[in-house]
């Protein structure tokens, strides 16, 4: 225990390493782009005095290292800096993005895990016959179809041509909860890859882990075979899909920017696309920080239960 | 009569692993299977069981009367989740046998019913063990834990399949007596095994079995006393008495281990596993270095051979010290230390012939021309009875009898001073150990033979070396002469590992 303990230890600051040396790249490289906010924010106007004088109001003409070790300190502090385009504070943008991106992932998992666990159990359980043929079938066809193709395939049968549900989450706001039917697509599209590659992995640890020799050795004791198959064969094979839930989450929350944009919802991937366009390097920098500590703590707790599913695997780092 | 076999023939690809064996298991007795590996016992067992090989062609009839057949293979591990704690079947199991109760007494009847179960298996401290997983119980433990699975189910039989391979004399023991209760609660005990002593313990009813047939059967005091058929005779042989080496031939030191104290890794603590004062092995010499699991035995070979660096003191080998670690040490010095592995099917690469992984260690460590090495390699082969063209298929092929004979030659191909064998008859049959213990013995009466370190758990392995060196708990406690070890032992626990083997026909019975 004390082992686990000191490994979560190293595991975090090891996330904090990694997360610091996520920001500083994003931070060189946004100042390697052609063009700052100044230029952004002048737009049509690009007349070299005014752009002085916005950079100077934003306080451009300052060193790098300067901007950069002033932020540093106010994330210290909590503060995240603030917006260089709507001087407003960068902790609520990625608060209002943050709402619309979680609901997204929150929705999508709550589907995501049990339809591709039974999925890849039914699967499993007729091995090399019809249902898994089926199944295997069509998860491995919808996983070759990316995002956006489906996305637009979907809006252009059930909301154009058919118009049951509305195209686009424009007009709603924020508050997407009010109006499911909006969700309804995006979730879908979300869905699509991460229920094929998670039923895949569950159905190849199920097959191995039905016939091992325990999962024979249970059948002979009398147990139920649901019993078998939820309570004594699904733990092995959960082990593997728990490192591909982990990235899949990660995803959710860091970057479907195709989705929000194709949908038109105001998640952290519509915050990210804007900031970057408009060279808003604070509110860039306070994303890299939530996608980093989003990434590290997601694969510390997978690899907490995948410690736990397979306990003879040791912690590894 | 409980449960019956009739006619079973079991076939695979044509070729049968058990060929019209019928047998007949009453109550409260114990039945014997015993023959060498392959002969068909384990596919007989698992018959039992209702449990045939995939793709097997299954004559004849098992029946078994009203009862339910319990399983504690020769690994018990292999039948326990690895995913799971090591009580999840057990209860899942009692909950089943509740299911009639009301619904507010189920749980405290499920828990009573593991409860006994667990003691009537004799397993201490079950409520903590059963929060362990598998991997972090020991192998008694499982064993065990298995049988208290089969006791739980209400098993009118059990099927023990090699209950006590690779167990010291004391483990031994133990499970003897534990199986001997097992068969005093009117359960019928089907027990595969080669261990004769086991089974002159235990058995009621004995069948020789022989490339899938039986070839003798009867009641135990006949057949064991008694054999009739030359295959058994063969079998229940005496375990060879007459010594490894020419003890005229003893010669100077050669290899001497002092102030060595070893440790190993454990959850990032080094823990002292080994502390020698001196141990020496004289040229030409037999020593074998006995003990229970965990004793330490292996780790001091291990040391010698370099496999283990992480030890202070002095290891010499013709009065100079071998470094450490195999890394630093000389081709000379390497070839001179030679290392035979308890597990010869895991010390072969099984994509490569045989022939050639031999003959690899001339030209790594003698420095021969490949031609020439391989035909020192067949030379050497051939000598140790694998001749032809068994040694250029690949180790798969193999028998274990026939690796372990290759894992030999490969180490004597390096023309070592020092040869350590790690349990190199543990899981082989009595025809087969013996006739790998004949090996030894001639390849020592040579000149210029090799001195052998030899680590067992087996008194009977271990009776002919020159000397015995006793270890416990990471300590040498007796040293000296295999007479005087054997025949007088001066310690305790000598005392109590030599008795337990002794004594393994009159401790139990009821």
């Amino acid at each position: 225990m004390n082992a686990l303990r000191s490994w979560i230890a190293r595991r975090l600051l090891l996330g904090v390493l990694q997360t610091a040396a996520v920001v500083l790249l994003v931070f060189g490289l946004t100042e390697a782009l052609p063009g700052d906010a100044a230029v952004a924010f002048a737009g049509d106007q690009p007349d070299p005095q005014r752009i002085a004088a916005v950079r100077e109001a934003m306080g451009l003409d300052r060193p790098a290292h300067e901007r950069l070790t002033d932020w540093v300190v106010g994330l210290l502090h909590g503060d995240f800096g603030t917006s260089l385009t709507s001087g407003r504070p960068v902790a609520g943008f990625l608060a209002d993005g943050f709402g619309p991106t979680l609901l997204l992932a929150t929705l999508t998992v709550l589907i995501l895990v049990p339809v591709s666990v039974g999925l890849g159990v039914l699967a499993a359980r007729h091995e090399g016959r019809l249902t898994d043929r089926l199944i295997s079938s069509a998860t491995l066809g919808v996983y070759a179809v990316p995002e956006f193709a489906l996305g637009v395939l979907l809006v252009s049968v059930l909301a154009l041509r058919l118009g049951w549900l509305p195209p686009t989450a424009v007009g709603y706001g924020t508050d997407l909860l009010a109006h499911p039917a909006a969700l309804v697509l995006p979730v879908l599209v979300l869905l699509a890859r991460p229920v094929c590659s998670l039923a895949r992995l569950v159905r190849a640890g199920m097959i191995d882990a039905l016939a091992a020799p325990w999962t024979a050795h249970a059948r002979r004791y009398g147990i139920p075979g649901a019993r078998i198959r939820y309570g004594h064969a699904l733990p092995n094979a959960l082990a593997p899909a728990t490192q591909q839930l982990a990235r899949t989450i990660d995803w959710l929350l860091c970057g479907v920017i195709v989705v929000e944009a194709l949908y038109v919802i105001p998640g952290l991937g519509t915050v990210l696309m804007n900031a970057v366009a408009d060279r808003d390097i604070p509110v860039v920098q306070g994303l890299a920080v939530v996608f980093g500590v989003a990434t590290v703590l997601l694969n510390l707790g997978a690899d907490l239960v995948t410690h736990r599913l397979a306990p003879r695997s040791g912690a590894a780092a | 009569m409980i449960a019956a076999v009739t006619g079973l023939t079991v076939e695979v690809d044509g070729r049968a692993l058990v060929d019209r064996v019928s047998l007949r298991i009453r109550p409260g007795t114990v039945t014997a299977l015993v023959g060498a590996s392959g002969s068909g016992k384990t596919t007989t067992g698992l018959a039992l069981l209702g449990a045939f090989p995939a793709g097997a062609r299954v004559t004849g009839e098992v029946t078994v009367h009203g009862t339910r057949v319990g399983h504690v293979p020769q690994h018990p591990a292999a039948v326990l989740n690895p995913a799971r704690r090591a009580g999840a079947l057990l209860r899942d199991m009692a909950r089943q046998q509740v299911r009639d109760l009301p619904r507010s007494r189920r749980r405290a009847a499920a828990r009573q019913r593991v409860a006994r179960a667990l003691a009537d298996a004799q397993l201490d401290d079950a409520g903590k063990l059963l929060s362990r997983y598998p991997h972090q119980l020991s192998g008694g433990q499982q064993q065990r834990l298995v049988l208290a699975q089969a006791l739980l189910l209400g098993a009118g039989i059990i099927v023990a399949d090699e209950p006590t391979t690779g167990q010291d004399a004391l483990t031994t023991r133990r499970i003897v007596e534990q199986l001997a209760a097992v068969a005093g609660r009117g359960i019928a005990v089907l027990l595969l095994s080669h261990d004769l002593d086991v089974v002159r313990a235990l058995a009621d009813e004995v069948l020789v079995m022989r490339g899938g047939r039986v070839v003798e059967q009867g009641p135990a005091y006949r057949v064991l006393d008694a054999p009739a058929d030359p295959w058994t005779k063969e079998l229940l042989a005496e375990p060879r008495t007459l010594p490894y080496a020419d003890s005229g031939q003893a010669g100077t030191e050669l290899l001497t281990v002092e102030g060595l104290t070893a440790r190993h890794r454990t959850g990032g603590a080094r823990v002292p596993v080994l502390s020698v004062d001196r141990l020496t092995l004289r040229s030409g010499e037999c020593l074998a270095l006995v003990g229970r699991s965990g004793s330490g035995k292996t780790t001091l070979g291990r040391c010698l051979a370099g496999l283990h660096r992480d030890h202070t003191g002095r290891i010499t080998l013709d009065g100079t010290e071998l470094p450490r670690s195999l890394r630093d040490r000389s081709r000379a010095q390497l070839a001179a230390v030679q290392y035979v592995f308890q597990d010869a099917r895991a010390a072969f690469d099984e994509h490569r012939p045989v022939l050639d992984q031999v003959a690899r260690t001339a030209v790594r460590l003698r420095g021969a021309e490949p031609r020439e090495a391989v035909a020192r390699a067949r030379r050497v082969l051939t000598d140790l009875g694998l001749a032809g063209e068994l040694v250029r298929r690949r180790p798969g092929l193999l028998s274990g009898g026939e690796l372990q004979r290759a894992a030999l030659a490969r180490a004597l191909l390096a023309e070592p001073r020092v040869i350590v064998c790690d349990e190199i008859t543990c899981g082989l049959d009595p025809v087969t150990r013996r006739s790998l213990l004949n090996l030894l013995g001639a390849l020592m009466s040579r000149q210029d033979a090799p001195a052998v370190v030899l680590i067992t758990h087996d008194l009977d392995t271990a009776a002919p070396a020159d000397r015995v060196a006793v270890l416990d708990g990471g300590a040498v406690v007796e040293e000296g002469t295999s007479e005087q070890i054997l025949n007088a032992p001066r310690h305790p626990f000598t005392v109590a590992l030599v008795g337990a083997s002794g004594r393994r026909g009159a401790a139990v019975r009821r």
